[in-house]
């Protein structure tokens, strides 16, 4: 086992490097295997997870509770498809620093009048922000073409890609498995990132601030300037994840990204783990096969798919794993296998800068 | 007179004040459960909603109108206080998101369900007074009797509260045990019992404001009360929760800015009058307008 | 340090080893046989529709069902040469799963979603009569980059009549555009002086039906200009009508144009009556379905209908249909030799003609390239009364109609066009122009094969 916790410890960037590396390699390899049905759903469960990194840094680090990641997701979204739309032929890359760069700044305006507020008002003040979204996507017609939204050309497959494929529907898997392959490097990118900003020193400035803001001001900790740049790294992510999700389906419109998407954020971070890499991936991979695992539930209770209950299988499914989550596992799923990994550890635990505690 | 009734202005005062009661009775259940337990309680709207559709289904089978209100109200003070001893009592001295995450859960499990008992097909139920709005000598007042009923129900409610927690014992009790848990447990206050109480009555008040929203043109489905409690909750930010009066106030506030809006700019953008509003009040006041006690300060 | 970095070199060989390996499997066991066009086989020919089978939008689910039957029909009789047609039909709740509503799809369904099933997992030859604007929208750009013909698009946009950039996609129904032009024609001619208004969902569909009325030379003014949002279709509220009728009404407009959905067609006419409000009502042909403007008991609507009347038994498609129909009894087992034929079947009926047509013309060498050709060189025989006629420039389908009073009968609803005396109209393009009309109702013979 000693080759595994060496690298889950993560000491240094290369470390952190390589880990993201084999991971996103590992889930590249996936994709080679899934059929393209399912490729489509892991790259939408990769957007997801870009966008829970950031609400996991935002909730998870710097303890600010916001329900408004779907309203920066939108911003982004609505970022690259005004652009896609007038310049269709910039490289995905532009697109992308794009989105996160009016991500963030949108994070910047939430939390000028944000940081003041604690729990319950800063959770209505997030909430009343991803609220406006929709209304005012709806609204600003000649910007974000209003209630029809902008629809974007789909992601073109690169020839060399294709002549990996043959056969009668080459060009299907192919295309499939490219939008795949793409969401998941970008994922990869910015797990790295995130990465390092759990290591860094704005990471343990934030959990200082998080824990026991007085000594952090004692210490000269910029209260409100750290709790800022938290809301604009977590809008940041969220704006690339929204991005990514929106090229994906090919369009942003204002019910894309509407309030029960920013709970729905909220429970899949929970689920995966609050503040964690591992409860990122977990949560997008639940985005990604939830409607799986909800068929495969329905079958194995003998609930027919189209009747009423099975066609809110999985709002039943999902409000009560994480209300029981919360009740029994606050830390995550993972967190469940916590005694069974301190078992299998050769040497004593040791906390490290890794673990949120 | 009729003219002056009929103009835009007083439609847009009647549209506030019809909507804006709603919001404040959401408003006013929050804050009664944020002064006693400390808890946002998401699931608001939906646990109100899930009571009407239990009480007004009730309509098919022929019972009337009213008692199948009462039963709706009766459920839902039910479905609170059994929240609060089942999923909110365990997490008491928890991290603060903790309650909020497994109310957000509930909400999900209550709109799942009911569309999966009741189908999610939006219900009519047949209202008790018009909807139809006034004539007077060709033009419209926009008043309906729905409204005024509306309208004389929701202060109804708001007054009984008042009395109740500012005139009896019982609201001397709720008041107390919110205020000083620690002496009033001294004073033989069963403050566990009390936290319950709060629970049961906020529930209470918001089953109220979701029989109203059903019986309007609005209409029965289970996602009907979400945007009402944003609405509701924006209200309760902007009066502060610690402050009943401040609730009521921030939803006729927010009710009216949103006609407003709606009448004056466009009607896509009526949801951002309570968001213009709380953003203004939040940075006058970050713990509300009407909180008496000051910030935390060391 | 060495020993740290050897181990790390080691373990990201492996790994990627391990990845190079799974993925040349993944390729390997991946790869079909010999190039074919997708979704025929020997026997038969797949093709599926992403339409709204529960839902807000649940009552069209009977225009794909009666395609449907009409596939059936002809599989009864041998298929189309020797190819049954197999017609996979999926719900995507209008693109709307998520807002519940009735809809059973589940909550995580998209029409991208269930067009990405269609074409990447069953293998459809083409999509034939998806259902819905904006949700057909949203999939376009991703049936044209994998190729898949997105056929007879059942929405009245213009949005599918755009044969350079998207040359294989075809709508089927007169454009909304082109509705509205009509009926300006009409009003002009029949209703000169009088005040008119219109009501339409603030979208697409009210924005051009509204610039066919304009370009049609009707003046309305500003303040008899009302639409409601779509949004509150969807989620039953129904403040705007109010205001909209009771604004009309003071105004005392006298012919009132409506670009509305059933539910809200319905709603309108309700208000109006408990107004004492009857002006003359004009209704698209999306929202007047004579159920909702029945229950209301609103006598003289008038509307835009591109097919038969249903009592009209001396045309043969309509008897022909009612055998049809008659013989599916899953999705129509209640149907009986009096039951009243709707719009939505006719309208599914009228392109599962279209389809088989074109594809027998192809003989047994059926391509997507050469079905394409097909569709734009013939003309189509189908129940419409109008011709359907495709070309290099113009994909929007139908090009017309006639106008057609709405009579209330208790539960007898038919659509009564006086036959004999109709006025057909077509528009040369989907923007409505030019217009001409003909006293002569496009009463196509029957197919012997079909018969």
């Amino acid at each position: 086992m000693n080759w595994w916790t060496s690298l889950s410890k993560q000491d240094t960037t290369h470390e952190r490097l390589l880990g993201v590396l084999l991971l996103t390699l590992l889930t590249l390899a996936i994709t080679f295997v899934l059929p393209p049905v399912a490729d489509s759903q892991l790259a939408g469960g990769a957007a997801i997870a870009i966008v829970i990194l950031g609400l996991s840094w935002l909730t998870g680090w710097s303890g600010q509770i916001s329900l408004g990641n779907s309203g920066f997701m939108a911003v982004g979204a609505y970022a690259a498809g005004i652009w896609a739309h007038h310049h269709s032929t910039t490289p995905l890359i532009f697109t992308f620093v794009l989105a996160v760069v009016v991500g963030g700044f949108s994070g910047l305006i939430v939390a000028i009048p944000s940081t003041r507020l604690r729990g319950p008002y800063l959770a209505g003040m997030t909430l009343a922000f991803s609220a406006a979204v929709t209304p005012l996507a709806q609204n600003f017609t000649s910007v974000t073409g209003g209630e029809g939204g902008i629809f974007m050309n789909s992601l073109v497959t690169p020839k060399w890609f294709t002549h990996f494929f043959s056969g009668q529907n080459a060009a299907i898997s192919a295309n499939a498995q490219w939008t795949a392959d793409l969401a998941i490097v970008t994922a990869g990118v910015a797990f790295f990132f995130m990465a390092n900003l759990f290591h860094s020193r704005s990471g343990r400035a934030m959990r200082l601030v998080r824990d026991n803001d007085v000594a952090a001001e004692l210490m000269g900790v910029n209260l409100a300037r750290t709790r800022s740049m938290a809301f604009v790294v977590s809008a940041a992510f969220a704006g690339l994840g929204g991005a990514l999700y929106s090229l994906l389906e090919a369009s942003v419109r204002p019910e894309t990204f509407p309030l029960t998407l920013s709970i729905t954020l909220l429970t899949l971070m929970v689920l995966g783990g609050i503040g964690t890499l591992s409860g990122a991936v977990i949560g997008g991979i639940i985005y990604s096969f939830s409607a799986n695992l909800v068929a495969h539930v329905n079958s194995l209770t003998g609930v027919n798919p189209t009747s009423n209950l099975g066609a809110n299988m999985q709002g039943i499914i999902f409000g009560v794993l994480l209300i029981l989550t919360m009740l029994f596992a606050p830390r995550g799923l993972v967190s469940l296998t916590n005694p069974i990994r301190r078992l299998l550890r050769a040497r004593p635990h040791r906390a490290t800068a890794n673990e949120v505690d | 007179m009729t003219t002056f009734l009929s103009s835009s202005f007083m439609h847009n005062i009647f549209g506030g004040l019809a909507q804006g009661v709603i919001y404040s009775l959401v408003a006013l259940s929050l804050v009664i459960i944020w002064q006693s337990t400390h808890v946002l309680n998401f699931a608001q709207g939906a646990m109100a909603m899930f009571a009407t559709y239990i009480g007004m289904t009730e309509i098919d089978r022929g019972v009337g109108y009213w008692w199948c209100v009462i039963i709706s109200v009766v459920v839902g003070m039910a479905l609170g206080g059994a929240t609060e001893r089942v999923l909110i009592r365990p997490l008491y001295g928890k991290p603060e998101i903790n309650p909020i995450v497994v109310m957000v859960g509930f909400l999900g499990v209550l709109e799942a369900l009911a569309a999966a008992i009741w189908t999610s097909t939006t219900r009519n139920i047949t209202e008790p007074f018009s909807q139809i709005y006034f004539q007077s000598n060709g033009h419209l007042v926009f008043l309906s009797s729905f409204v005024i009923f509306q309208i004389l129900l929701a202060i109804g409610i708001m007054l009984f509260m008042a009395g109740l927690f500012r005139f009896t014992k019982l609201g001397l009790q709720l008041r107390a045990s919110a205020l000083a848990p620690e002496v009033s447990r001294l004073l033989g206050v069963r403050v566990s019992r009390m936290l319950t109480i709060g629970w049961i009555l906020s529930a209470g008040v918001g089953a109220i404001a979701a029989v109203i929203i059903a019986s309007g043109s609005f209409g029965l489905f289970p996602t009907n009360m979400d945007g009402i409690f944003v609405a509701g909750f924006i209200a309760a930010a902007v009066g502060g929760l610690e402050s009943p009066i401040g609730a009521v106030a921030g939803g006729l506030t927010i009710g009216l800015a949103e006609q407003f809006i709606l009448a004056y700019w466009s009607p896509n953008v009526a949801p951002l009058g309570g968001i213009i509003i709380l953003v203004i009040a939040l940075m006058i006041r970050p713990q509300g307008l009407f909180t008496k006690n000051s910030s935390r300060r060391v | 340090m060495l020993k740290g970095r050897l181990r790390r070199s080691i373990t990201l060989l492996s790994v990627s080893a391990l990845t190079l390996g799974i993925a040349t499997t993944g390729l390997i066991v991946g790869s079909a046989s010999a190039a074919s066009t997708p979704g025929v086989t020997a026997s038969s020919i797949t093709i599926g529709a992403s339409v709204p089978l529960s839902g807000i939008a649940a009552s069209y689910a009977s225009v794909s069902a009666s395609a449907n039957a009409v596939f059936k029909f002809i599989n009864a009789k041998g298929g189309i040469n020797g190819r049954k047609i197999r017609y996979i039909r999926l719900d995507d709740c209008y693109d709307l799963a998520s807002y519940g509503l009735g809809c059973t799809a589940g909550t995580s369904v998209t029409t991208l979603s269930q067009n990405q099933v269609l074409v990447a997992q069953d293998h459809v030859f083409a999509t034939v009569g998806s259902l819905g604007t904006a949700a057909q929208e949203s999939v376009k750009s991703y049936l044209k980059q994998n190729g898949v013909p997105q056929l007879f698009v059942n929405s009245g946009s213009s949005a599918w009549d755009a044969p350079r950039n998207y040359p294989n996609l075809f709508g089927f129904q007169a454009s909304y555009q082109a509705e509205g032009k009509i009926f300006a024609k009409y009003i002009k001619a029949h209703y000169a002086g009088k005040t008119v208004g219109f009501i339409g969902q603030n979208d697409d569909f009210g924005a051009n039906g509204f610039l066919g009325l304009k370009d049609g030379g009707l003046s309305i003014s500003t303040a008899n200009h009302l639409s409601y949002n779509a949004a509150d279709a969807i989620t039953g509220s129904s403040s705007d009508i109010q205001t909209d009728v009771g604004t009309l009404a003071a105004n005392g407009v006298q012919v009132v144009v409506l670009d509305s959905v059933p539910g809200f067609t319905s709603g309108i006419l309700s208000v109006a009556k408990a107004l004492s409000y009857s002006p003359k009502w004009i209704i698209s042909s999306v929202g007047s379905d004579p159920t909702s403007v029945n229950n209301v008991g609103e006598a003289n609507a008038i509307t835009l209908d591109s097919w038969p009347s249903v009592t009209n038994n001396s045309d043969p498609w309509i008897p022909w249909l009612r055998k049809v129909l008659l013989a599916d009894k899953t999705d129509f087992p209640s149907f009986t030799k009096t039951s009243i034929i709707t719009g939505n079947e006719l309208y599914g009926a009228g392109y599962a003609v279209a389809f088989a047509e074109a594809l027998k013309a192809e003989g047994r060498n059926v391509t997507r390239g050469g079905f394409i050709q097909k569709l734009k060189s013939m003309t189509l025989d189908t129940p419409a009364i109008t011709p359907l006629r495709y070309s290099a420039t113009n994909h929007q389908g139908l090009m017309g109609g006639a106008l057609a009073t709405i009579t209330p009968n208790g539960t007898k609803p038919p659509v009564k066009a006086t036959e004999s005396n109709t006025t057909v109209y077509s528009t040369g393009n989907s923007k409505g122009s030019p217009i001409t009309s003909t006293k002569k109702l496009d009463v196509t013979p029957i197919p012997s094969w079909l018969k």
